[in-house]
């Protein structure tokens, strides 16, 4: 009898580990006749919560495809995962979208450290992932099958805006703040590789850790180096705190950031109107997402205010568009058979350009683009075009 | 080297960081807690400030004062509702609960007023420089910075002196037992130190985030900062945490010239040094117990 009990106990379990590797099994093709599951994680909340608009944004595109009747008859049922910018809590969302609601493809995904910790893992279970949003060449070294790249890598990022500061603005002494991390020690090997063509070399490289709230002395230094103008590769509270630390210091050298300054609503705001008092630049890998004169940019504005209301139609917002359009450009040439290594096959084979930069990616080359333009914040706090889509023509150094 | 530049700006941010370790430093005299809440409570409060300025549209003065009273019940509720309850804690048992308080201030702010950053302005801005001397570059708020340390200095001086309370904080600190035989309703004095010291780093938080930026997270590395000032000149002397707080300052922006990646553990080195070499700080005086 007590034998009977366990028999029974171990059957029950036995069914139900059964039935859930079945439900498992069933939902990994991550799509049906009805729906196409794709996910996204992003900060929601915690520190890094700004950068939570990417995948908000994505929602956008999603929609307006799903108002059309869908892709090839199936609805997108998309899917957002709050991390916290914390790459544990990347690797829980992740795993729950994967195994238990079945995605098909990620999108997005901010951060370095976050997209690190699960980029094993996706190419393991061979999830199609689109347009990651790093610039960092861990991605792409060495080549991934499942990831394709939209984020334009921070090596080119610092060589272009290197090449107009020197070509464009004649500038002879250039200063360089960077995050202590990936992020600047990549932009800083585009940066010294393009001065070095002219013969140049950086007059200062200070460091910032993420963290700090006092670059005084980083900012002394830059202004005792003589430096005209500071590319910065910095995280918008230390752009804005070295600006608002360089004009208590009477030190106005032409500020140049990274595209994940863009935002320059925001960086006007938190600086106290000093980014388009002091005419900030920075690089960036969109069209202005404010000039509806582009009918692509009013597409996507008028959807997202009809949608979205309640969303700030900022760059960030914006950039889940970007991050999103090549999938669903793929997804809509892949027709209705719909496989992996089909919409694989699709992505090998796409040349295409929406709202961002002009991607040509081969079944060898799943690298982002490399081209940006520069903006400039003007009065108003608006954008001004300084240089439109400039390609860094240098070879890459991995 | 801009030597001039480098010390104004250090002893700017001396003078800050001094101030907010007389917050930390005031709760440690009294009660002997080491307050880890004391920078969310001080962020909470410019959050406060900033609510009233910006979106009720109140000018600086009257938010001003408004922050100040609301830190000042805050700290007193910290002290009543989580520090009082805890029977006879353990000194981990205490920094455990002041970091639950922290990380309840920080999701409540979060929550409130959201991760964004924000600008918070003072009437003394950072923008607004003189040159007295060539290459002394003074803003009006790094002026506003120093007479705030020299007048909540001077205030503290004749307060611990010359008034009751003051007295009775230094009595209840020496000894708690022999305060309360002598009449000091000791829960009455730990409160007030509570809401005095919140008072002082609210006026820390609001000068520091009128230079930086305001967000849930800004007072975490200046916290840091100011525990180190307040380790360097002694928890237990108060001018001696503002004198910390100044060396600390100079110390960081000659270092972080020189050594620029090197910058951020300039604090953990001071206060790994100081313990080694001289664990009551370079100004407190220092008490062996004898059996």
């Amino acid at each position: 009898m007590r034998l009977n009990k366990v028999m029974l106990v171990m059957l029950v379990a036995f069914c139900a580990v059964t039935l859930t590797a079945y439900e498992g099994l069933a939902q990994k093709a991550g799509f049906d006749d009805k729906e196409i599951r794709i996910g996204q994680w992003g900060p929601q909340t915690g520190p890094a919560a700004p950068w939570g608009a990417v995948a908000r944004g994505t929602k956008v595109i999603f929609d307006l495809a799903n108002e059309e009747g869908g892709i090839h008859g199936r609805k997108i049922r998309y899917f957002i995962r709050d991390d916290q910018y914390n790459p544990s809590q990347t690797m829980a969302g992740v795993r729950d979208l994967v195994d238990r609601q079945g995605v098909f493809a990620f999108v997005g995904g901010v951060g370095t450290a976050p997209g690190l910790a699960v980029q094993q893992y996706l190419k393991q279970k061979k999830i199609i992932w689109t347009s990651v949003c790093t610039g960092a060449k861990g991605f792409y070294q060495p080549h991934n099958p499942y990831l394709w790249g939209v984020w334009v890598l921070y090596e080119d990022d610092g060589s272009i805006i290197t090449k107009f500061l020197v070509e464009k603005k004649k500038f002879k002494k250039i200063g360089y703040l960077y995050q202590n991390d990936d992020w600047g020690a990549d932009a800083m090997v585009g940066i010294k590789k393009r001065l070095k063509t002219y013969g140049m070399e950086l007059v200062a490289a200070v460091p910032v850790e993420p963290t700090e709230r006092d670059l005084s002395s980083q900012i002394a230094r830059l202004k005792a180096s003589g430096a005209e103008a500071v590319i910065g590769m910095v995280a918008p509270t230390s752009a804005a705190i070295a600006l608002r630390t360089a004009v208590s210091v009477d030190f106005h050298p032409q500020w140049i950031h990274s595209y994940n300054l863009t935002d320059f609503m925001l960086m006007n705001h938190i600086t106290d109107g000093l980014w388009a008092k002091e005419g900030v630049m920075t690089s960036a890998f969109t069209e202005d997402i404010f000039d509806t004169r582009i009918p692509i940019i009013k597409k996507y504005t008028d959807a997202a205010k009809r949608l979205y209301p309640q969303e700030r139609w900022g760059i960030f917002f914006a950039a889940g568009i970007v991050v999103a359009e090549p999938l669903v450009e793929a997804l809509k040439r892949t027709g209705r058979n719909l496989s992996t290594q089909a919409v694989a096959n699709q992505l090998n084979n796409l040349t295409f350009q929406g709202m961002g930069p002009k991607i040509k990616w081969t079944a060898k080359n799943h690298r982002p683009p490399r081209e940006l333009r520069i903006w400039q914040c003007g009065p108003k706090g608006e954008v001004i075009v300084v240089q439109d889509w400039s390609v860094n023509e240098l070879p890459l150094s991995f | 080297m801009p030597l001039g530049q480098l010390l104004v700006d250090g002893l700017a941010m001396g003078a800050c960081y001094g101030l907010f370790g007389l917050a930390v430093v005031i709760i440690y005299k009294t009660s002997e807690v080491l307050n880890f809440a004391a920078g969310e409570t001080a962020m909470v409060s410019t959050f406060v400030a900033y609510h009233i300025m910006v979106i009720s549209g109140y000018n600086f003065w009257i938010a001003f004062v408004v922050a100040l009273i609301f830190v000042g019940i805050l700290g007193i509720a910290i002290e009543y509702f989580f520090l009082r309850p805890a029977k006879n804690p353990t000194l981990l048992g205490l920094i455990v609960i002041t970091i639950g308080a922290q990380m309840l201030l920080m999701g409540m702010a979060s929550w409130k007023w959201g991760a964004e950053q924000k600008q918070f302005n003072i009437p003394f801005s950072y923008k607004v420089t003189h040159e007295p001397i060539s290459g002394f570059i003074v803003s009006e708020w790094a002026i506003a910075v120093f007479v705030v340390a020299a007048a909540v200095m001077t205030f503290l001086y004749f307060f611990f002196k010359y008034t009751k309370i003051g007295t009775a904080m230094r009595a209840t600190q020496q000894n708690k037992h022999a305060a309360k035989i002598m009449g000091i309703k000791t829960d009455r004095v730990f409160a007030f130190s509570w809401a005095f010291s919140s008072i002082i780093g609210a006026l820390a938080a609001m000068l520091l985030s009128a230079k930086n930026i305001l967000d849930p997270g800004f007072m975490m590395e200046s916290f840091l900062r100011a525990f180190a000032s307040a380790v360097l000149g002694g928890l237990m002397s108060i001018p001696g945490v503002l004198i910390g707080g100044f060396i600390m300052g100079l110390v960081e922006n000659f270092f972080g010239y020189v050594m620029p990646a090197w910058k951020p553990i300039t604090a953990f080195v001071v206060i790994v040094l100081v313990l080694c070499v001289r664990p009551s700080g370079l100004f407190a005086k220092h008490w062996v117990k004898k059996v």
